[in-house]
């Protein structure tokens, strides 16, 4: 399906057939979950041989092994006899995985090790090394954080990730350490389209002030770029929206402290900020170590993956259809904390984005009302608008990307439909444009 | 019986703490959150602990750093939850959803301490939300009751969620 007329950058305007039509969310699957690299799991979560993970990339089940030797590699969930479902469990750890159907059983490294009655009734004559799990083309890590790709030509990992990884860095190696995930998967059934928490995450700062006025009210104890109960004020100085970096972005406030501004408790944070600053600053220099490590920031890797350190929430969000998402987060600390402020992390990060989370609970129904809003034969034809700051972005010193100011903007936002808009209108990779603008190491790159 | 063998609690108490948790029911289903309140003891925890699915003969150890919560709450953070449904800017409970709470297998046993019960129960809360539709949560509960001057106080309650994937976009409920 042609989609050059369902969103326009230059004017900020996404048709809403986007988030309800059948036919565009099979092309989705196909040409954005079905090519480029999703997160799959974080190695913290399956650190010895045996150890798996449940996921899903796009609708289809994968499960993800530790292997002997440390290598990682994931597989489609799905028997290759009758293709039943062969893990149903979230996470584990597994000498085998066998079938409930007829019992074929299939080892972590994805062979077929076993199949009931072999020659009694197969006759000796089933080939079962061409029978074996269907591996996930590819799989490789950036630093702990585990992604596979369906698609036979993908870009590297790295090259993939592109000028992101200058903020993926503020999270996943300011400390020597690295970090984890940590608790069990809080998971969330939405009756919303999958891009619109992608969008709202991305670069929304515009809601925080009145859709979450209760909780900030409730719980905010330090000032975040202004940002103010009741959307009364905002200081445009006091944050970044920056994107142009392949499709990803990062929506940062710049005082190194503000991640935890939704603590009630801040103080152990704060010392912990204050004690390995200067070693943060000699691992990534002075505008990360004293501008971003600490703040609030919001990182966004297309498609579906965004963390958000200082309020220390990860998610995922997995497509059930195109008015239906099953939303997946977990609480991260850096492994460098200590056990009281990992502990804490995780206790803030449930009070304030869990499942009873006291702003997640206020972005669901808005959400969800946006896709149906979009659903009518009327509703259907008309749009919606990501205008506000149109041509008011640029370059940046020190930070690469096409950077708009203040947390309350709709850059990014443009540029998320604008990479949405060049996969699905590419039949393949070598018809998606790579950019990584204003690239802090190198001239502005565009090889479209 | 019971399976700690010991006496059963006097009927007097088995019917007190069974009218106190359908009384309970009814505050909250009133939104009645100050006077829900009033029956938590000073030092009551408040706890639902996130869900997990394994197979029986899983191997592996326990989460490090803990498996995360819903509910981890003191008398604080209740009230904290409860300033936030009061702020009016829980857009999602205006026009108010209308919650029926129906408690059922009400089992009470002594505690350890004289003055204290242990109550096991079971909880389904009916909402039906905004969008017309209806989300039902079921949850077993363990609560301690302790008995002051002016009757049963909820001291500690666990509540176990039958949900591995939460139905629903938001928890503005108590159990």
């Amino acid at each position: 399906m042609d989609v050059s007329g369902l969103v326009d950058t230059a004017t900020g305007r996404q048709s809403r057939a986007i988030y309800s039509s059948e036919e565009l969310y099979r092309q989705e699957l196909e040409r954005i979950f079905g090519r480029c690299w999703l997160f799959l799991v974080h190695t913290s979560q399956i650190p010895e041989a045996g150890d798996y993970f449940r996921t899903f990339m796009g609708e289809d089940d994968v499960i993800v092994i530790r292997q002997k030797g440390g290598t990682i590699k994931a597989f489609l969930n799905s028997c290759t006899h009758r293709g039943n479902r062969i893990c149903r469990s979230d996470r584990g750890n597994a000498k085998a995985f066998t079938c409930n159907y007829h019992g074929w059983s299939f080892a972590p490294d994805g062979s077929l090790s076993a199949v009931p009655l072999e020659k009694e009734a197969y006759f000796g004559e089933l080939d079962r090394s061409r029978l074996g799990l269907v591996p996930v083309a590819h799989v490789a890590e950036y630093k702990g954080l585990v992604f596979g790709c369906f698609d036979a030509d993908p870009p590297s990992l790295e090259d993939y990730l592109g000028d992101a990884k200058f903020f993926l860095d503020v999270w996943l190696d300011a400390m020597p350490g690295g970090t984890s995930l940590v608790g069990e998967t809080q998971k969330m059934v939405l009756a919303s389209n999958w891009k619109l928490p992608v969008e709202n995450v991305c670069g929304d700062g515009y809601h925080l002030g009145w859709a979450h006025a209760g909780a900030m009210r409730a719980v905010q104890s330090l000032d975040l770029a202004g940002l103010s109960v009741g959307n009364s004020s905002t200081d445009l100085d006091g944050g970044l929206s920056v994107a142009g970096l392949n499709g990803h972005m990062a929506l940062t406030s710049l005082d190194g402290v503000s991640g935890y501004a939704f603590y009630p408790k801040p103080k152990p944070m704060l010392d912990y900020l204050e004690f390995n600053r200067p070693q943060v600053i000699e691992r990534l220099g002075k505008v990360r170590g004293e501008q971003l490590w600490g703040s609030q920031i919001n990182i966004t890797i297309f498609p579906n993956l965004q963390f958000l350190p200082g309020l220390n929430w990860f998610r995922v969000y997995h497509p059930k259809g195109p008015g239906q998402i099953e939303q997946w987060t977990w609480a991260m600390v850096e492994n460098d904390m200590p056990a009281e402020i990992q502990a804490a992390i995780l206790d803030n990060q449930c009070l304030t984005f869990g499942l009873a989370g006291l702003f997640d609970n206020d972005d669901g129904d808005n959400l969800a009302a946006c896709t149906e809003q979009s659903r009518g034969w009327r509703t259907a034809q008309m749009d919606v608008f990501t205008n506000m700051a149109l041509n008011r972005s640029g370059p940046r010193e020190g930070f690469p990307g096409d950077i708009a100011a203040g947390l309350v903007s709709e850059h990014n936002q443009r540029y998320f439909y604008r990479r949405w808009q060049e996969h699905m209108q590419a039949d393949n990779w070598a018809g998606v444009p790579t950019y990584n603008i204003n690239s802090v190491v190198a001239e502005e790159t565009i090889n479209a | 019986m019971l399976e700690s063998g010991v006496a059963p609690m006097s009927t007097e108490s088995v019917t007190g703490l069974t009218q106190r948790l359908y009384h309970e029911a009814r505050l909250l289903d009133a939104e009645r959150f100050e006077d829900w309140l009033e029956f938590m003891c000073n030092d009551v925890t408040y706890r639902m602990e996130l869900k997990r699915r394994r197979f029986r003969a899983d191997r592996s150890p326990p989460a490090a750093v803990g498996v995360g919560v819903v509910f981890n709450e003191n008398l604080a953070r209740l009230k904290l939850r409860i300033d936030r449904l009061r702020s009016g800017f829980v857009w999602a409970e205006d026009p108010p959803n209308f919650v029926r709470r129906v408690v059922s297998n009400v089992e009470v046993e002594r505690a350890d301490a004289e003055n204290e019960a242990i109550v096991h129960s079971v909880i389904v809360i009916h909402r039906n939300r905004i969008d017309g539709l209806t989300r039902v949560l079921t949850a077993g509960r363990s609560d301690r009751w302790r008995m002051h001057a002016d009757g049963w106080k909820l001291a500690a309650r666990e509540i176990a969620l039958d949900h591995a994937v939460l139905p629903d976009s938001n928890i503005n409920v108590f159990f």
